[in-house]
């Protein structure tokens, strides 16, 4: 591993939820890294904490226990910034005032706004779409319209959690290689959250498998299958693999998983 | 003359069905049918608005209605959207104020005039007042709703991209609770009309409600007819018009029951 410093880094880091007076554990003292321009993909179970893990690092959650460092190399931008898996876009502004609501926020000048959203709108192919709003916008362009926003206030480092999901399988195809082109286009670091094993080995540097709740760090796998990569990947013998690697482990967690939410096995309870 | 076809099929039952009852009441009364001392032909009933509104009558009475829904509307709508807001935003000011409301909503707004009186002085002020308690409650229910509603991963996302304070106020949650806001100016606005012709009724001798009441007492039957008529003409052009500003006000959200 590079002696740098990492870009990301999360320690030891626990949440704990009270629901109707129990407490919840989400995440059991976990701890990551990434590096800067890393593309490092979360897989696990429903319920394995990944989103609870993303909204921590976004700010939006403060964990119970642990610490969590974002190294911040540009002073003036945001330390993180989300794609929202169900897009999250403002309803009542234009496509253009979604991009630059951050930057507006921030106290960003007008001129430069615009300078920023017109070339955000090229990048995720929506230039003809500047003043159209979100109900008139297909699945795949809002999730467009929710990238750009992200990266339009160039933050330190890019969350995305499962922003591909509600998508049609079609769609999130293609949506797969747009990703894999702005990303190569920007060199940012990405913490990318997803159920798919094989979004995750299509996008990443790294794949972190997380364990069913409470959700721990099974396995961190490197993905060497090269770059640019493209759909064709998924050919490769290496690619079938490391597919069959990871998910052989994935399959036990998203078992336990179905059992822990199926409640104790009534026939075990009167034994 | 095709457009003209074409918006005919379109339209045609909502024309049609109220020209077709005009000219079955107007059948009607004249084969006598129905009694032409209750129910005049619709001609004459024409005939007689054509003449209160030559003789100044109508406008007078028409203007001095107009002013009083005016001033109560804005009195309803400005309390109603502030009270509103505040409630939706504040949980403790809402379960303070919701069981008082509850109590005090249902209660028809005409019965408020007597109590009315005793707060502010008598007269126009207090007729105003009457006829905005209703319209001011309903603005506020919706408006409280219109806050609660917004989605919660929307006002998420805004905060996580910056917007704080008043920015999060402007740019999330009114522009979040304006469709819902304009439902309640459109009900409140409506039950203005209704109030006002009520109050007038009772304590007023200027107004459609004392022209319509008037009529009646002295049996000018076409007159309270044509009077009717113009109350639910300018019911209908008020709620549209406000479904109008509302269109432009509101265009994100797409053209459901506009109309």
């Amino acid at each position: 591993m590079p002696t740098r410093d990492p870009k990301v880094l999360v320690n030891e880091v626990s949440v704990t939820f009270e629901s109707h007076g129990r407490s919840v554990m989400a995440l059991d003292r976990i701890s990551l890294q990434a590096q800067a321009g890393e593309f490092l993909c979360i897989v696990g179970p429903s319920g394995s904490g990944k989103s609870t893990l993303l909204r921590v690092l976004a700010g939006l959650l403060r964990q119970s226990a642990g610490e969590v460092h974002i190294q911040a190399d540009h002073p003036g931008t945001p330390l993180t910034a989300m794609v929202f898996q169900e897009h999250a876009l403002l309803p009542w502004r234009t496509v253009r005032d979604n991009i630059t609501f951050g930057l507006e926020n921030r106290g960003v000048g007008r001129a430069e706004r615009e300078a920023r959203a017109r070339e955000m709108l090229v990048m995720v192919g929506l230039a003809r779409f500047a003043q159209h709003y979100p109900h008139q916008l297909s699945g795949g362009m809002k999730q467009r319209v929710g990238i750009a926003r992200a990266l339009a206030s160039d933050p330190e480092v890019l969350l995305m959690d499962e922003p591909l999901a509600a998508l049609d399988a079609q769609t999130r195809t293609i949506m797969q290689e747009e990703l894999l082109r702005i990303w190569a286009g920007l060199g940012k670091t990405v913490v990318y959250v997803t159920h798919s094993l094989e979004e995750a080995l299509l996008l990443g540097d790294r794949v972190a498998l997380l364990t069913a709740r409470p959700g721990r760090v099974r396995e961190i796998y490197p993905v060497d299958l090269g770059r640019p990569r493209g759909l064709e990947v998924r050919g490769s013998p290496a690619y079938g693999a490391l597919l069959e690697k990871i998910w052989s482990r994935l399959r036990e967690e998203v078992v336990r998983a179905i059992e822990d939410d199926r409640g104790p096995d009534p026939e075990k309870l009167g034994a | 003359m095709k457009a003209l076809g074409r918006w005919l099929a379109e339209h045609g039952i909502t024309i049609g069905s109220p020209l077709a009852l005009l000219v079955v009441w107007e059948w009607a009364s004249a084969t006598g049918l129905l009694r032409a001392v209750f129910f005049p032909r619709p001609s004459t009933i024409g005939a007689h608005l054509r003449d209160l509104a030559l003789d100044g009558t109508l406008w007078a009475h028409t203007a001095t209605t107009l002013t009083r829904i005016g001033w109560s509307f804005t009195l309803a709508a400005v309390l109603g959207v502030v009270i509103g807001l505040a409630m939706g935003l504040w949980r403790r000011l809402r379960e303070g104020l919701d069981p008082v409301f509850a109590v005090i909503y249902p209660i028809p707004s005409v019965l408020f005039l007597p109590l009315v009186n005793f707060l502010v002085p008598a007269g126009e002020i207090a007729l105003v007042v009457t006829t905005a308690v209703t319209s001011f409650f309903l603005i506020a229910f919706t408006t409280t709703h219109g806050v609660r509603q917004i989605d919660r991963l929307v006002v998420e996302a805004a905060l996580h991209y910056g917007a704080r304070g008043w920015r999060l106020f402007a740019a999330v949650l009114l522009p979040g609770a304006l469709p819902f806001i304009f439902t309640g100016l459109r009900l409140g606005l409506g039950f203005c009309l209704i109030v006002v012709v009520a109050v007038e009724i009772v304590s007023a001798s200027q107004g459609l409600g004392a022209l319509l009441w008037l009529s009646w007492q002295v049996l000018k039957v076409e007159d309270m007819y044509a009077t009717f008529f113009v109350i639910a003409l300018l019911g209908a052009l008020l709620s549209y018009g406000l479904a109008a500003l509302r269109a432009r006000l509101v265009p994100w959200v797409p053209d459901v029951g506009a109309r």
